[in-house]
């Protein structure tokens, strides 16, 4: 509004001085042209110093009202002949010619002055000198600026019509528009819809394209929703069938093992009486394969103990408690006492730290390892066992040193398979269950176990706890 | 500035300058200027708003006349020194008999020819030359102008007829000061 209305009121005075001066122009012109006829009417009276004649052919100015004077002066500027409208009235002194020119023009106050040569035959006959009103330009200025000013607040009034319309028309939706757009992309709801409006602009258009938009994406996100929960469904519905399976994998196992134990305490049994009883009658050979079976025997139950305890952890809950790991460690080298009797072993046990774990299945774990450690040092003169941690990506990474009999550190995938041996059983006995033992612990715990080692220079298991690691409270930021 | 009559005078401003201090302006015209240095003036003048057909006169050059016994004597050669008539230089010739005239531009019939009058007119009826003349009645008699005095105000009747007779076109300028135009 502001705008134009000051484009308005520029315009009206461009105008205003554009009429002034061609108006200026216009009547200097017109003045000019009647001064040129009564001149030229003039020259013969000049000529024949014919005052009277010339005082008539001033007299023709009466037609024009906004002359109020005129003169003739002769070519050596002597004043020939006068006319003025009110007989009061004194015409002002004329301005000079200046040399090389033939026309004058003087702007005064409320006058206009027009000199002008009168030329005949090549020379000048005389000077005629014509005084104008300008009252008439002035009252037209005024009538002018009038006019503009009325243009001015009609406009304005118009435009503020036109602005206000324009604004219920435009505006307003396009306001509401935005505000929807805005509101829509804040809070992700697209069964919004932005008021239609009853014309056919572009407006309506936009709006009604807007609205499409929303409820295609509305359509799409509906489309998008349900496959997620369909795909949900499934995951849910395979885990389930998963864990099932599992489950009856689990209970397989265990009745497997449970029900192998029977026929083999058969055997052990009944081969028991057999070396009792009758083992003095047998000969030497019969002697030893009776004590192979023995031994078979008793390391097949072996085995079936590990696969039950490696079953009942399968299937036992994870409880979380704090645990004082370096206690823990503490325990586990006393509990293996009975493992390293009679040989040194140096054990450098760090402070570990207090974890969140289940107690009693940390304690297989960290057993597990240890007895692992001081299995394979059986043959160094100087064991060195250590237990420590260190920091790493945020984690804490607990670490089981020994400078024992190593492995290839290509086969190290291997080493927590079930079964799976990287040592013959004369040089180190084992079932191949422990390892896979401690990664289901270290797993159910949510961690990560790996090992590093060289042939004859010792092995270094490591593991971490994954995110539940640490006590709450004590740098779980870290 | 020698086409108007006091401008002959105000050639020689300081002449000018003196003279109008001596006399005042009004003074000096009114004293100074003789009868006959006015209608030197206006024969001359004449020649502004007369038009001659083509082929008439004397060539490159405007003959201004004076049959009979010369009334302006060495003013007219003053007053025409150095002027021309619609580019043409215009030259004073004294002549005594009108056959003489036959080439003139302005012929100025000087009373010494009243007698004679009919006999010149007759003699230059249908030639294409401006008759002037300060005779009482030259213009009634087929005469184009004819000075007549106003008080001491020198001033001119018109003959149309004959002036168009003799395939001159006179200015409606030169009639609107003329004090009367016989058609």
């Amino acid at each position: 509004m502001i705008v134009s209305g000051a484009a308005l009121l520029l315009a009206g005075a461009a105008f205003l001085v554009y009429d002034l001066v061609t108006f200026r122009e216009t009547m200097a012109s017109s003045l000019s042209i009647q001064a040129e006829i009564i001149g030229s009417g003039s020259v013969s009276a000049l000529e024949f110093d014919d005052t009277r004649s010339a005082k008539a052919t001033l007299s023709a100015l009466k037609a024009s009202p906004s002359i109020l004077s005129a003169a003739i002066y002769t070519s050596d500027h002597r004043s020939f002949a006068d006319y003025t409208r009110d007989p009061e009235h004194r015409m002002p002194l004329p301005p000079e010619i200046p040399a090389g020119k033939t026309e004058v023009q003087s702007f005064q106050d409320e006058h206009l002055i027009l000199g002008k040569a009168i030329p005949f035959q090549g020379k000048t006959a005389g000077f005629i000198y014509i005084e104008s009103d300008l009252t008439e330009l002035n009252d037209r200025l005024t009538h002018y600026a009038g006019i503009v000013a009325g243009i001015l607040v009609v406009s304005l009034l118009a435009a503020l019509l036109i602005s206000s319309l324009s604004k219920r028309a435009i505006s307003t939706p396009v306001i509401h528009l935005a505000e929807m757009v805005r509101v829509v992309s804040r809070e992700k709801n697209y069964s919004l819809r932005a008021t239609a409006i009853n014309s056919r602009s572009e407006l309506a258009e936009l709006i009604d394209a807007f609205n499409e938009m929303l409820s295609q994406i509305q359509e799409r996100d509906g489309a998008l929703e349900k496959a997620r929960d369909e795909l949900e469904h499934r995951v849910a519905e395979r885990t389930a069938e998963l864990a099932a399976v599992n489950k009856e994998l689990e209970a397989f196992s265990y009745s497997v093992s449970h029900d192998l134990r029977a026929p083999l305490r058969h055997i052990d049994g009944f081969s028991l009486i057999l070396a009792q009883k009758y083992g003095p009658a047998l000969d030497a050979p019969a002697q030893q394969y009776l004590k192979r079976i023995r031994d078979g025997a008793r390391h097949m139950g072996q085995l079936v103990d590990d696969l039950l305890g490696m079953a009942q952890i399968g299937r036992q809950e994870v409880v979380r408690k704090s645990v004082d790991l370096h206690a823990l460690v503490k325990d586990a080298v006393r509990d293996l006492q009975s493992e390293w009797d009679g040989r040194r072993i140096e054990w450098k046990i760090g402070a570990l730290p207090v974890l969140s774990c289940d107690p009693n299945l940390m304690k297989i774990a960290i057993v597990n390892l240890l007895s692992n450690a001081v299995k394979y040092t059986r043959k160094c003169e100087d064991a060195v066992i250590e237990a420590d941690h260190f920091q790493q990506a945020g984690q804490t990474v607990i670490f089981i040193r020994d400078n024992g009999a190593g492995f290839e550190q290509e086969y190290a995938h291997k080493l927590f398979g079930v079964f799976q041996r990287l040592h013959r059983s004369e040089d180190f006995e084992g079932t191949g269950v422990g390892l896979a033992t401690v990664q289901r612990i270290i797993q159910k715990h949510g961690g990560r176990i790996w090992a590093e080692g060289k042939v004859d220079e010792g092995a270094v298991f490591f593991f971490t706890l994954g995110a539940h690691d640490r006590q709450s409270g004590r740098d779980s930021l870290r | 500035m020698k086409p108007s009559l006091t401008s002959v005078y105000f050639r020689k401003p300081i002449v000018a300058v003196i003279l109008s201090l001596i006399f005042g302006v009004d003074g000096f015209l009114a004293q100074q200027l003789s009868e006959y240095q006015v209608k030197a003036a206006y024969l001359y003048n004449f020649g502004k708003f007369v038009q001659w057909p083509s082929g008439a006169g004397a060539g490159n050059q405007v003959f201004i006349c004076v049959l009979g016994q010369d009334p302006f004597g060495p003013i007219l050669d003053a007053v025409l020194a150095g002027e021309r008539i619609q580019g043409k230089g215009v030259v004073p010739r004294r002549i005594a008999k009108a056959q003489e005239a036959l080439d003139c531009g302005i012929l100025f019939i000087s009373s010494s020819e009243e007698r004679r009058l009919s006999d010149v007119l007759n003699t230059i009826e249908h030639v294409a030359v401006l008759t002037v003349s300060d005779i009482p009645g030259f213009s009634r008699r087929g005469g184009m102008i004819q000075f007549v005095l106003e008080g001491k105000r020198v001033r001119f009747e018109v003959n149309l007829a004959s002036a168009q007779n003799a395939g001159l076109t006179v200015s409606s300028e030169l009639l609107k000061v003329a004090v009367m135009v016989r058609r």
